[in-house]
């Protein structure tokens, strides 16, 4: 029996080798920025099953229904967007995911305190369980600041409920944080906070000294990211730990703080291409005890973002509307969520109308 | 005088002095407004929420802000007549798609009826800075798959009550998916539209068993004015013969009668084949909507924009189909001058779009690409006289020299 065993291992290990293996998706030939696995340059993604299936140099085109070229663009994990607010049932300023997460390459948004251990059972039902972009949640403690019922709820739905936001209840919050092992998202700076814990909103104000162990999070939104407290604290060498939107209805236009823009505005101020993916991927998904995520580890869920680097002169607002032009910019042109091609603007995963055939009953 | 007469009178007089001010000022744009026949390089001026001047050259030390435009287009903003942003599982709210698009007004398609109107007037059109107007649905509850085939919801009477108390936003009555037999739907939705004086949308299915076989006999219910959306998919009005590969004879005639038909790209109504063929053939769609929601916005993403840039991809020219986006529907809903120009007096409504050129592609609804060389794309909007949306950030100054801002008006 224990050498049947071994030979069904040694047969599962060895046929991807043989090429027996068939993909639902090849990712051909993008520069793969993938910060967990320290990948950084040409390789193949490899897709199936809605897994990660392998990823190297020179995966047989042959062998996959849908092939992508990606040789002009960045081929990254899925983005994880840990501020946003998307509790449309229950917020003022929620927003539809729809409209807001994909065609960013955001493929696992967090909703930061949109809802309260009342109302979260209600967001699930009418809204995470219905999307089909990964949403999780930071509950909100502000309401009645009620530690109890809060870490009896985030210890009810581990799966979904990473944290608790708060904006000045930051006792209640951490009471809660350690009654339920979650962390804290803090929009105001403590010195209570614990190694950890995050602190959002990083360049609404300067600061000159970290805190070891807490995390610095950009939060953009409508009132947390300013030009002139950024590009000073740029220089001074202050990086965020993660990047995130604070995506809301007050922000989504003017400024426009959706993810990649976001992640533009790092890049113009001082932040590599490399970094910049980092803490939009592996560093938000540890932030939140959620490792599987913001990787193209091989046997990972297939969440992906294919993203392309433009040159030129572009302008950019900060929550002030005040601009800064910088030369590149960053745009998501394809998304993968759970091995399903859901943004795709270059058509590279899909046929040609010359090539398609007859593709309706009509002739 | 009406007040837009007023509004002129005072505009005029004002431009008459020297010192005048406008609070926004967009220079050296193309602007293509089809209503007063500009397609040339001229300055919009805009005072409080109206259109103040079009004019060649108007003095820069005339705007309070002034965005320089060279290099782009300016036309009136963009009126999405098939939009969903209430009732139905898949609408999205219209701010964070119509406004970065260029779309200043939006008509909901029969999300809502006259049963859930009040709620979609208090939750979402007067928490929207985008024009949010209506096609109240015939059915009571609205675009719900409960109540879509259920004739005893379709009640023209409080459809058309509704309509009489809300006519700042309903425009007009939709009816679709009627999955029963007859004509019920139909006739209910166009009775309603003639009490109400409004004109009506339709969206049917032709369905087995539903006795509704003949595209003809649809279209000799509507009146001139009446509207038939989704026209280039394969299942609603055949609008291209299957076997002689020709538009149908009842439709150029249903066409010569006043009938409307727009294009409602959705997820499932824009299909190469159909699309490229009817336009070959010279039948354009009057107006250009995008039918966005929840799935469409994914793979095809047929914002106004993206419906533009297609219908130019199979031969339409830029000013026609801003003619298609503007003015045509402002004049299907009846609100054409208010909307869809930029005379001057009208509401400061107003697109800015950049056209680059290059290799783009572009999806139809089943998710098969053409390739094309111009896209358009939104750059900024104006709604109401305010800027809404700034990609580019032409409107505002450099962070480095405006000192220890706040917020920036």
């Amino acid at each position: 029996m224990r050498a049947f065993s071994f030979l069904v291992l040694t047969l599962a290990l060895t046929l991807p080798l043989s090429g027996q293996e068939i993909y639902d998706l090849l990712l051909k030939n993008g520069h793969v920025i993938d910060p967990a696995n320290h990948r950084n340059g040409h390789f193949d993604v490899a897709v199936t099953g809605g897994r990660i299936a392998r990823v190297g140099a020179d995966l047989p085109a042959s062998h996959a229904r849908i092939v992508v070229d990606a040789g002009q663009y960045y081929v990254t994990p899925g983005l994880v967007d840990i501020d946003t607010d998307f509790n449309w049932i229950g917020s003022e300023l929620g927003l539809k995911p729809e409209a807001e997460t994909f065609q960013s390459g955001v493929t696992t948004a967090v909703d930061a305190g949109g809802s309260s251990w009342r109302s979260f059972e209600e967001f699930k039902k009418l809204v995470i369980d219905h999307s089909r972009t990964r949403l999780l949640a930071f509950l909100s403690i502000e309401d009645d600041r009620d530690a109890d019922a809060v870490a009896a709820m985030a210890q009810k739905y581990p799966q979904a409920i990473v944290g608790i936001r708060t904006r000045n209840a930051i006792d209640a919050a951490l009471k809660a944080a350690e009654r339920s092992h979650t962390i804290v998202m803090s929009e105001s700076g403590s010195s209570r906070l614990r190694p950890g814990d995050i602190q959002t909103h990083v360049y609404s104000r300067p600061l000159t000294s970290r805190k070891s162990g807490v995390l610095y999070d950009v939060g953009h939104g409508p009132d947390g990211f300013w030009f002139r407290v950024a590009v000073p604290m740029m220089q001074r060498g202050f990086l965020p730990d993660t990047i995130s939107s604070g995506l809301d209805r007050n922000s989504a236009t003017l400024p426009r703080a959706t993810m990649i823009d976001v992640m533009s505005k790092m890049l113009n101020i001082g932040m590599t291409l490399p970094q910049v993916i980092e803490r939009s991927t592996v560093n938000p998904a540890r932030a939140i005890h959620r490792a599987d995520l913001g990787t193209l580890s091989e046997g990972a869920i297939a969440d992906v973002a294919i993203i392309e680097q433009q040159t030129g002169k572009f302008g950019y607002l900060d929550s002030g509307r005040a601009k800064l032009i910088g030369d590149r910019k960053l745009a998501c042109v394809l998304t993968v969520r759970n091995g399903q091609v859901v943004w795709d603007t270059e058509g590279l995963s899909l046929p040609d109308a010359s090539t398609a055939g007859p593709y309706t009953n009509f002739k | 005088m009406n007040p837009c007469n007023l509004f002129r009178a005072a505009a005029l007089s004002c431009s008459l002095l020297s010192a005048q001010t406008y609070d926004l000022l967009i220079k050296g744009g193309h602007v293509i407004d089809p209503a007063n026949r500009i397609d040339r390089v001229m300055d919009v001026a805009v005072s409080g929420n109206r259109i103040a001047r079009v004019a060649a050259a108007i003095p820069p030390s005339q705007g309070r802000k002034v965005i320089d435009a060279a290099g782009l287009y300016v036309t009136p903003g963009l009126i999405d007549l098939h939009a969903h942003v209430y009732g139905y599982d898949g609408s999205l709210f219209p701010d964070d798609t119509a406004l970065i698009a260029g779309t200043t007004t939006v008509v909901d398609a029969g999300g809502s009826g006259w049963r859930t109107f009040d709620d979609f007037r208090k939750t979402v059109i007067a928490r929207s800075s985008t024009r949010v107007l209506v096609f109240l649905n015939i059915v009571g509850h609205g675009m719900h798959s409960q109540y879509e085939s259920d004739p005893a919801d379709m009640a023209p009477e409080p459809t058309a009550k509704k309509i009489e108390e809300n006519r700042d936003v309903i425009v007009g009555i939709k009816t679709a998916h009627f999955g029963g037999v007859g004509w019920a739907a139909i006739r209910s939705a166009v009775q309603a539209g003639r009490l109400a004086k409004v004109p009506v949308m339709v969206d049917d299915r032709i369905l087995t068993n539903s006795g509704r076989t003949s595209r003809e006999k649809l279209l000799d219910q509507l009146r001139p004015g009446d509207m038939h959306t989704h026209i280039f998919n394969d299942r609603q009005l055949e609008l291209i013969d299957r076997f002689t590969g020709k538009v149908q004879p009842y439709v150029w005639e249903a066409r010569k009668r006043g009938l409307l038909f727009d294009l409602g790209h959705g997820a499932g109504s824009f299909l190469w084949p159909v699309a490229s063929q009817a336009m070959a053939q010279g039948f354009l769609p009057d107006t250009i909507s995008t039918d966005l929601h929840a799935t469409s916005i994914l793979m095809a993403q047929p914002d106004m924009p993206n419906c533009i840039s297609k219908m130019m991809l199979l031969g339409m020219s830029l000013p026609d189909a801003i003619l298609r986006s503007t003015m045509n529907p402002a004049k299907s809903i009846h609100r054409f001058p208010e909307l869809g120009t930029l005379n001057e007096g009208a509401a400061a409504d107003i697109a800015v779009f950049a056209l680059p050129s290059g290799v783009f592609a572009f999806k139809d609804s089943w998710h098969v690409k053409r390739l094309g060389t111009k896209r358009l794309e939104c750059v900024l909007t104006v709604r109401d006289g305010k800027l809404v949306f700034d990609r580019d950030g032409l409107g505002f100054p450099l962070w480095s020299t405006a000192g220890a801002y706040q917020v920036i008006p």
